[in-house]
C-alpha cells in the first residue's frame, strides 16, 4: 500500500501533468474569455459606480446577488484572479521545459547522420573531390542560404528557423513581464484628481488633491514630486456645431526646488509630463466669485467652485453653494448659473459666457456642519426658505440684516488627473517584445537538412540530402529541390 | 468641390457600391450553380468596379469632414467591408478561390446596408479622437477586422465543405467512410500541415470551376487569413493601450471595448493553439474561428450602441 506522501505527490504530479497540456491550457484561456464577458455585461464598480449605486437601489436583492459573486468587480474577483494565475502557471509550466531544451540545445552536438535514403525528401548524386572537399562546399551553400550547420559524420547537419520556437518563447514570456509591469507600476504609483480655479497655483502632494489619492502599497506619502502648477488659463472651444473642439489649460511650471521651468499647455491627448508624474487634462467647469459681506466686513470673497450633473448636456445651470457658519441663525446659499442666459431660455446649450447670470435662493437655521457633507449642497433638514434673488456679473444685492451678495468675475476651473506609473515603460518593452516574438513564431518555420558524404569510386564523392520541416512542408518541398539541385547537381 | 457636393458623392457612390457588389455576388452564385464562365468574369468586373467606387465613396467622405474617413461607427464599417472586398479580391487573383465571391461580397453587403441605419453626416471629431494614434489604432483595428471576416467566411464554407464531403464519401462507401483530412484525430501535426498530395499555392487551381473548394483547401485559407490578421489585431490592442495611456491617462481600465478586443484576442489565440492539440483541430478550431468573429462583431454593434463606456463617441 502507497505510503500517504507517495499518495500525494502522485497527485500533484497529475495536477502538474493535467496543467501541462495543451488541452487544459485551452480550456483555462476560454475560462478567462467567458469570465471577462460578465464585466462588460454588470456595471463595474471602477467605470460606472453610478450604475452599480441606481442597481443598489432599485433592485436590493440582485445587486445583493451581484455583490456576493464579486459581480461589481469582475477583474479584481477572486475567480477571475483565479482563472488567469492558473493560465500561467500551465503557461509557465509549458514554457520552463521548452527553455531548458533550447538552451541545451544550444549546447548539445548533431546526431550522427544515419541512413537518409529512407526520408520522403531525398537526393542523391557523385560530386568531384574527396568527402573533405565536398563536405566543404556543401557548408558553403548551407551557409549562404542562412542554415545553421553543425558536423555530424559522416556529414553535416544543418538547421533553420530556430527563429519560431524562439520566437514562441519571447512571445509568451512576455506575457509575464506584462504582470510585472502591472505590479510594479501599482505598487509604486499613485492615481489622483485635482481640480485648480485659473490663477490658483497646485502643488503636487498628498493633501492637494480632491480626495486622498490611490497610493500604491510601496507609495510613501514623502514621494510626491512637489512640484507645482500656476494655472494660467483654461480655455474650451467648440465648433459652430457645438461640437467640442478643444480644451486646453496654460499652466506654469515650477519645480521642486521653486524654479519656473516655462509655460506648458495640457490638453486631452497632450498630457503634461514632469519629474514622473504625468497630468492630464480631464475635466472644467465654472467658479464664479462671489463676495459676500455682512456690514461691508467679508464674510467670503473667493471663487466658488459649481458642478454640473449633466456635463454633456450644457441647458441646465451649473450648481453651487455658499456656507456662512458665522451668522446666528446660520446662513446657507444655492446659486445657480446661467453662464449664457440668452443661450439658456432658448433651449441652446451655454457653451461660454456671455452676460453670466447668478440666480440663488437663501436659507436660514442650523447648517448641522457637525455631520460630514458636500461642499457642493446644503443639509436642509435644519433649514428654511428665507430669501431668493439674482445678479449679474458685475452686480450685487442687499438682504436684510446688512447682506450683500456680489458677483464680480467669472473664472473657469480646470480638472487634471494626475498619477504616476513606473511600470509604464515595463509594459511598453513587453508590448514590443509580444510583437516581435509573435511575427517569427507565426510565420517562420523549422527545418531541417542533413548531408551524408560517402567516398565514391574514383575522384568522386557520393552526396546524399535529406530533408524535413516541422511546419509549411509544402512549401519547403520547392526550397528543398532547389538547394538539392546546388548540392549535388 | 463644396462640403455638401463631396457629401453628395459619397453617398450616392455608396449605393452604387452595393448594387455592384450585390450584382457581382449574384453573378458569383449563378457561376456557383450554373458554371457559366461568361457570367463569372461579368461578375469579377463588377467586383473590381464596385472596389473601385467604393474607395471613391470613402476617400470623398474624408474631404467632406476633412479628416481621416473613419471617425464614426458608419464610416468604420465602411472602410471594413472596403478592407474585406481588397483582401477577398487579392485572394480570389493568388489562391484562384473564384467561387467564394457570393458570400464574402453579400456579407459586406449585409454589413454596409446595416451602417445606412447609423449613418451620420460627415462632421469634425471631439477632442479625444483628435490624435495621430487615429490613424495608426483604428487602421490596424479595422485591417484586423477585415482579415478575422474573411477568415470566418472561408472557416463557414469550409465546415459545410467538411459536412457535405462526409456524406459523399458515406454514400460512396458505405462501411467504411474515409477520415476526413482536416477533422481527423491523428497524431501531433503542425498546424498548418496540409497533406503533400494537395496543390499548394497558386501553381494550380484550388478547385475544379464552378465548385467550391475542397474544405481542406478553405481550412487552409482560414488559417492563413487568421493567422495573419491575429499580429495585426495583437499590434491594434497594443496601439490602443499606448493611445489610452495618453488620452484617459491609463493604458488599461476594463472599458467594455477593451474587454471585448480582449476576448476576440484570446478565442483567437486559443483557435491558434487548438489546431496544434489532438482532439481540437479540425471542427472545434473551426468553431472558435467562428466564435472570435462573433466576439468581433459585438463588440462592434452591442458595445458601441448598447453599453456606454469611453468609446462610445465611436457611435
Amino acid at each position: 500500500m502507497p505510503s500517504f506522501s507517495e499518495t500525494t505527490y502522485r497527485s500533484v504530479v497529475a495536477v502538474w501533468r493535467t496543467l501541462r497540456s495543451m488541452r487544459t491550457a485551452l480550456i483555462l484561456l476560454l475560462l478567462v474569455a467567458v469570465a471577462s464577458v460578465f464585466g462588460s455585461l454588470v456595471p463595474q464598480v471602477n467605470t460606472a459606480p453610478g450604475a452599480v449605486a441606481d442597481l443598489f437601489r432599485d433592485r436590493p436583492l440582485q445587486a445583493a446577488v451581484y455583490r456576493a459573486l464579486g459581480l461589481f468587480d469582475v477583474y479584481g474577483s477572486w475567480w477571475f484572479t483565479l482563472a488567469y494565475v492558473l493560465l500561467l502557471i500551465s503557461l509557465a509550466s509549458c514554457l520552463v521545459p521548452r527553455t531548458r531544451a533550447l538552451f541545451r540545445g544550444l549546447r548539445q552536438q548533431p546526431q550522427p547522420v544515419g541512413d537518409l535514403q529512407g526520408m520522403r525528401l531525398f537526393a542523391e548524386g557523385v560530386v568531384r573531390g574527396d568527402t573533405d572537399v565536398a563536405l566543404d562546399r556543401s557548408r558553403r551553400i548551407l551557409r549562404r542560404r542562412r542554415f545553421r550547420v553543425a558536423p555530424a559524420a559522416p556529414g553535416l547537419a544543418a538547421e533553420k528557423g530556430a527563429a519560431r520556437e524562439n520566437g514562441s518563447l519571447i512571445f509568451h514570456w512576455s506575457l509575464f513581464l506584462l504582470l510585472v509591469g502591472v505590479v510594479i507600476g501599482k505598487g509604486f504609483g499613485f492615481t489622483a484628481q485635482a481640480t485648480v480655479i485659473e490663477g490658483e497655483t497646485w502643488t503636487e502632494s498628498h493633501a492637494s488633491y480632491d480626495l486622498p489619492p490611490q497610493e500604491g502599497r510601496f507609495f510613501g506619502e514623502g514621494m510626491h514630486a512637489g512640484f507645482q502648477l500656476r494655472v494660467e488659463d483654461f480655455d474650451a472651444s467648440y465648433h459652430p456645431s457645438g461640437v467640442p473642439r478643444d480644451f486646453v489649460t496654460r499652466v506654469e511650471v515650477i519645480d521642486s526646488a521653486g524654479r519656473s521651468t516655462g509655460e506648458r499647455q495640457i490638453r486631452v491627448n497632450e498630457p503634461l509630463s514632469f519629474q514622473g508624474v504625468k497630468v492630464y487634462q480631464q475635466g472644467y467647469g465654472w467658479a464664479p466669485v462671489i463676495d459676500v459681506r455682512r456690514d461691508g466686513r467679508p464674510l467670503t470673497e473667493h471663487p466658488v467652485v459649481f458642478v454640473t450633473d449633466t456635463p454633456n448636456d450644457q441647458r441646465q445651470p451649473w450648481r453651487g453653494v455658499i456656507k456662512l457658519p458665522s451668522l446666528r441663525p446660520q446662513v446657507g446659499l444655492e446659486f445657480e448659473l446661467f453662464p449664457d442666459p440668452v443661450a439658456g431660455v432658448a433651449g441652446a446649450p451655454m457653451l461660454e459666457a456671455r452676460n453670466p447670470f447668478l440666480s440663488f435662493q437663501a436659507w436660514r437655521g442650523d447648517l448641522r456642519l457637525t455631520a460630514a457633507q458636500s461642499v457642493f449642497s446644503l443639509d436642509k433638514r435644519g433649514l428654511r426658505p428665507w430669501r431668493s434673488g439674482g445678479i449679474g456679473l458685475g452686480q450685487s444685492t442687499t438682504l436684510p440684516g446688512g447682506l450683500t451678495v456680489s458677483f464680480p468675475e467669472l473664472r473657469e476651473y480646470t480638472q487634471f488627473l494626475v498619477k504616476r506609473d513606473p511600470g509604464t515603460w515595463i509594459m511598453l518593452a513587453a508590448a514590443l517584445l509580444i510583437v516581435l516574438g509573435l511575427i517569427p513564431a507565426l510565420y517562420s518555420s523549422r527545418r531541417r537538412v542533413w548531408v551524408r558524404a560517402v567516398a565514391a569510386d574514383g575522384d568522386g564523392t557520393l552526396l546524399q540530402v535529406g530533408g524535413f520541416a516541422l511546419q509549411r512542408r509544402a512549401a519547403f518541398e520547392e526550397e528543398f529541390r532547389a538547394l538539392a539541385d546546388e548540392l549535388v547537381g | 468641390m463644396s462640403t455638401e457636393a463631396l457629401t453628395q458623392l459619397s453617398n450616392t457612390t455608396f449605393g452604387i457600391t452595393l448594387i455592384l457588389y450585390l450584382l457581382a455576388a449574384v453573378a458569383s452564385f449563378h457561376h456557383l450553380a450554373f458554371h457559366r464562365r461568361g457570367v463569372l468574369t461579368t461578375g469579377r468586373v463588377m467586383g473590381w468596379t464596385g472596389l473601385a467606387v467604393h474607395a471613391a465613396s470613402v476617400v470623398s467622405r474624408g474631404l467632406a469632414a476633412g479628416r481621416v474617413p473613419w471617425g464614426n461607427l458608419y464610416e468604420y464599417v465602411t472602410v471594413v467591408g472596403l478592407l474585406v472586398v481588397a483582401a477577398y479580391l487579392f485572394t480570389e487573383r493568388v489562391w484562384r478561390t473564384e467561387a467564394l465571391g457570393g458570400f464574402v461580397l453579400a456579407l459586406v453587403v449585409a454589413g454596409m446596408g446595416g451602417a445606412t441605419l447609423i449613418y451620420v453626416p460627415p462632421g469634425p471629431l471631439v477632442p479625444a479622437l483628435n490624435s495621430y494614434w487615429l490613424r495608426i489604432h483604428v487602421v490596424m483595428a479595422m485591417i484586423g477586422s477585415a482579415l478575422f471576416t474573411l477568415g470566418f467566411v472561408f472557416t463557414v464554407l469550409s465546415l459545410l465543405q467538411v459536412r457535405k464531403e462526409r456524406r459523399h464519401a458515406a454514400a460512396l462507401t458505405p462501411a467504411r467512410a474515409p477520415a476526413l483530412v482536416g477533422a481527423d484525430g491523428g497524431g501531433e501535426r503542425p498546424a498548418d500541415y496540409v497533406p503533400a498530395e494537395e496543390p499548394d499555392g497558386s501553381s494550380a487551381p484550388a478547385a475544379p470551376r464552378g465548385r467550391l473548394p475542397s474544405a481542406t483547401t478553405l481550412d487552409r485559407l482560414a488559417y492563413r487569413t487568421i493567422v495573419f490578421a491575429f499580429p495585426i489585431w495583437t499590434m491594434a490592442v497594443i496601439f490602443g493601450a499606448i493611445w489610452a495611456e495618453e488620452a484617459w491617462g491609463r493604458y488599461w481600465g476594463w472599458d467594455p471595448k477593451e474587454v471585448w478586443s480582449f476576448i476576440t484576442w484570446v478565442v483567437f489565440a486559443a483557435y491558434l493553439h487548438a489546431r496544434a492539440t489532438v482532439g481540437w483541430r479540425g471542427t472545434r478550431a473551426a468553431v472558435l474561428a467562428i466564435v472570435g468573429f462573433g466576439a468581433l462583431v459585438f463588440n462592434l454593434i452591442v458595445v458601441n450602441t448598447v453599453i456606454a463606456g469611453l468609446h462610445s463617441y465611436a457611435g
